[in-house]
């Protein structure tokens, strides 16, 4: 139904939003785009209707090339509803009047027909009592309900959300989701960027993963939920904080490390039994690694969500290995009380930029 | 109710303030011109007794006004001591009201001349010295002389037909000068009047006359919009530079006039004790203001003149307004330059002086008459201020007002036309009501470009009268309404939009 090729986006700032976004959307399709801000989430759905218009590549609906100047682009917003985080009813209309004027003006309907088709969608969405009444006079999330049933009174082939919870109190942000439920129900196309992770989870067919200008990971709910398969996605799913810290020679600032260490475990509320096994781990820990062959990355992972802290040195490329290196076996001692800290430690060769480099990760045991 | 107190308080105050101006215990007495020294004196602008004054007694202060009758005002209220005013027109004067006396010593003689535009129109120029030579010989210049100067208030204006079409001459005159030009039962009269017309007639051409502020005569001849301008303009050395004049067709004296209870002889028990009371003073005001010679008449036309150029000028500037609003607003850098250049200049001069460029320099040479000249000198000025109240409201609008039309499948155009313009009416429209009622009060300045308005027909009205209260009360509430009127026909407009 929506098919997108490298789409990119630069404002005209210099900013480069989208880099080369691709992604196929399919009739009945429920798609939820989750991400980082800034990642160009929003962005990447206001160019499916043009309220952004794209800097390259192409967007076909339905056949039709939306980036071709033979494009009635006005037709093409009649099928393909769009709901504002900031609900953006027509303030100087009533609630009837805003549902009214779209089929009355655009689809040729004539009053008595759009005011029953508006009726019959003011009480889908409950709220049939508010149909004469002014926006101002509605909550965030009346509003909201509105602005959907106004989406739906075009008839449209597919609805664009963004971020139709953001701008809400959390009391009213069920009510909102518990109508795009329902409209999920009847198999109606959707596309919806949201910070909702388990209403994401709940409702989509596919999730797309937003990261750098590009569609990073796209998968199921439960590929994406349970099984990331990226670095980024995990960090952003398993909502990992992290610290990091380069060493560049044996006399490294071990204070200042430190100091770093705590002010993180403070930010994240851990308790003090717990950074006292973070600060000896990544002690004995940097005691047991080669330092001075080159920049050391240290990192510091606390996942919010499961609760697990790891520790990762990314070593300096030309280390093969530290843990089963035969020439010069780890120190006895330190491994020992790190094997006692840790539940699980692991070394694994990454492929990056700048060449191969060995990665070595520490998980903490986890305090009960 | 809420009307009648609003219109009722600003009478009241300008009643307290009529009351007329105080008697001194110590009144000074004048006898000579040199009395005057270090006193105020009231003279017209542009006038000669005014050069005069400058030029021979430097030591007086000089208050100047548009019109005779603003003289006599300002002098009968106190405002100033003496005035300096031509003799004729002071004549004129003492046959209506004894507050003022002139001084036995003259201030000058000097003659009076019919003028024309500097080189050009020679001939006619030398037909009219012909025709003057003429009616003095064959003694119709001393009835002339009689019936205007000696018996204008009695006199009637003599029939001289006139041909109906043909190329016009041009006059332009002043008709707050009485008894040389007026405006009696709606109509001008007087002795330079009844000149001008039998010059006409000699010559069997067409007449147009021009009514328009003494200050504006001589620019009018110098921009070429008029052939003769007439008003008992004094031939003087200076103006000669500018313009030509007829041999003089009358010789006038100024003289310096004082009030009476400053004049030498005068006793407090004199007249002037008895006192009216101050209904029957209302109402004789209103009989010498209204009822005599119709002015009602003359009122109404100004106040339909007022209605057509304040109605006139604020659709045309609503309209122009619109424009370049949408220039300012458009992406394209040389329409919003030349949009932003044209606010700033029509912000930054004075409404008066772009009306005065605009008759005298851009429309000078064309047949426009002056209410359209006015029309569009107001709609160009209008449109400045309208412009930029409407940019502000249309940008007070939410951008998502606008993304949302949009994505619901409206053209940009249409979106503007159905969510983003409703929206920004509403916005504008108590700021539109204010600046239309200040374009109504503004077109008060068209009498500088010979348009009989409200105001100009008050001004004449007190030239004939010599009553300040009335005229301008009167003039004051019928603005008022006006202004009301406007308000309140947007207000209608706003409820029937929502």
């Amino acid at each position: 139904m929506i098919e997108v090729s490298h789409l990119k986006k630069t404002y005209s700032n210099g900013l480069e939003v989208l880099k080369d976004v691709n992604a196929v959307i399919g009739k009945g399709e429920v798609i939820s785009i989750i991400g980082p801000s800034g990642t160009g989430k929003s962005t990447f759905l206001r160019c499916l209707n043009l309220l952004e218009t794209p800097s390259g590549g192409s967007i076909v609906v339905n056949g039709e090339d939306l980036l071709s100047p033979k494009t009635d682009i006005s037709a093409v917003r009649c099928k393909m509803g769009m709901v504002f985080q900031s609900f953006n009813l027509f303030n100087h209309l009533s609630i009837m009047e805003n549902l009214c004027i779209g089929p009355m003006k655009l689809l040729g309907k004539s009053r008595e027909s759009a005011q029953a088709r508006a009726m019959e969608l003011l009480s889908m969405v409950g709220l049939a009592e508010k149909a004469n009444a002014m926006p101002s006079q509605l909550s965030g999330g009346q509003k909201q309900r509105v602005a959907i049933a106004r989406c739906l009174s075009m008839d449209p082939e597919i609805i664009l959300f963004d971020e139709p919870t953001s701008a809400l109190d959390p009391t009213m942000v069920s009510e909102v989701l518990g109508v795009i439920r329902t409209l999920a129900k009847q198999g109606m196309t959707m596309v919806i960027v949201t910070h909702e992770m388990r209403f994401a989870r709940d409702v989509s067919t596919r999730i797309f993963y937003m990261d750098q200008g590009v569609v990073y990971e796209e998968g199921t709910p439960e590929q994406i939920f349970e099984n990331p398969q990226k670095e980024r996605t995990r960090i952003f799913i398993n909502r990992i904080r992290d610290y990091n810290y380069q060493i560049h020679s044996a006399n490294y600032d071990l204070y200042q490390l430190q100091g770093g260490i705590t002010q993180f475990c403070n930010k994240y509320f851990l308790p003090q039994p717990v950074q006292f096994n973070i600060q000896l781990l990544t002690e004995e820990a940097l005691q047991i690694v080669p330092l001075g062959k080159g920049t050391t990355d240290l990192a510091l992972r606390y996942s919010e969500k499961t609760g697990l802290i790891a520790l990762e040195l990314l070593m300096p490329a030309g280390i093969a290995s530290v843990l089963h290196n035969p020439t010069t076996p780890p120190d006895g001692l330190s491994m020992s009380i790190i094997e006692g800290l840790c539940s699980k430690i692991e070394e694994t060769a990454e492929n990056l930029p700048e060449g191969e480099r060995l990665r070595l990760r520490f998980e903490i045991k986890q305090i009960s | 109710m809420k009307f009648l107190a609003k219109a009722l308080f600003p009478l009241l105050l300008i009643f307290l303030a009529a009351c007329g101006p105080k008697q001194d215990a110590d009144t000074p007495v004048y006898r000579e011109i040199a009395d005057l020294y270090g006193k105020k004196v009231a003279a017209t602008t542009g006038s000669s007794q005014e050069s005069q004054l400058a030029t021979r007694h430097p030591q007086i202060e000089i208050l100047r006004f548009d019109t005779d009758a603003d003289l006599l005002n300002a002098l009968l209220a106190g405002k100033c001591d003496a005035m300096a005013v031509d003799q004729h027109i002071f004549k004129y004067f003492s046959q209506i009201t004894e507050g003022a006396v002139e001084l036995e010593e003259p201030l000058f003689s000097v003659g009076i001349g019919f003028c024309f535009g500097k080189g050009d129109n020679v001939e006619l120029r030398e037909q009219f010295n012909a025709f003057l030579r003429q009616i003095k010989a064959d003694g119709t210049y001393d009835q002339i002389v009689d019936r205007w100067i000696n018996n204008a208030h009695t006199s009637k204006m003599p029939d001289i037909p006139l041909p109906e079409d043909g190329e016009p001459i041009r006059m332009a005159t002043n008709s707050t000068a009485p008894p040389l030009v007026f405006m009696k039962d709606g109509e001008l009269v007087g002795f330079d009047i009844e000149i001008a017309k039998r010059f006409a007639a000699s010559i069997g051409r067409r007449v147009v006359l021009s009514d328009m502020n003494f200050t504006a005569l001589i620019p009018s001849l110098v921009s070429r919009t008029q052939d003769i301008a007439f008003c008992g303009i004094n031939i003087t050395e200076e103006r000669k530079k500018s313009i030509d004049f007829s041999d003089p067709y009358f010789n006038c004296n100024s003289i310096v006039a004082v009030r009476m209870e400053n004049s030498e002889g005068y006793t407090a028990d004199g007249a002037n004790v008895q006192q009216e009371s101050l209904a029957s003073r209302i109402a004789t005001s209103f009989r010498r203001n209204i009822l005599e010679e119709k002015r009602y008449l003359l009122i109404v036309d100004g106040l339909k003149i007022t209605f057509i150029i304040s109605l006139l000028s604020c659709l045309l500037g609503t309209l122009l307004g619109a424009l370049v609003c949408w220039m300012r607003m458009s992406r394209n850098k040389l329409l919003c330059g030349f949009s932003n250049f044209y606010i700033s200049i029509m912000r930054g001069m004075p409404v008066l002086v772009l009306l005065m460029i605009m008759f005298y320099v851009v429309f000078a040479g064309t047949s426009l008459n002056s209410v359209t000249v006015a029309v569009i000198t107001f709609g160009m000025n209008f449109a400045a201020y309208v412009c930029e109240m409407f940019r502000s409201a249309i940008e007070s609008v939410d951008k998502g007002q606008t993304e949302a039309g949009v994505a619901l499948g409206f053209t940009p155009f249409k979106t503007f036309i159905y969510i983003v313009l409703p929206q920004a009416f509403k916005q504008v429209l108590p700021v539109f009501k204010g600046e239309t009622i200040s374009l109504v009060k503004t077109t008060s300045i068209v009498g500088f470009i010979a348009v009989q308005d409200l105001t100009k027909v008050g001004d004449i009205i007190r030239s004939r009268t010599f009553d300040a209260f009335f005229p301008l009360v009167m003039v004051a509430v019928l603005y008022f309404i006006v202004s009301w009127l406007f308000a309140a026909a947007l207000d209608y407009i706003g409820k029937k939009a929502s």
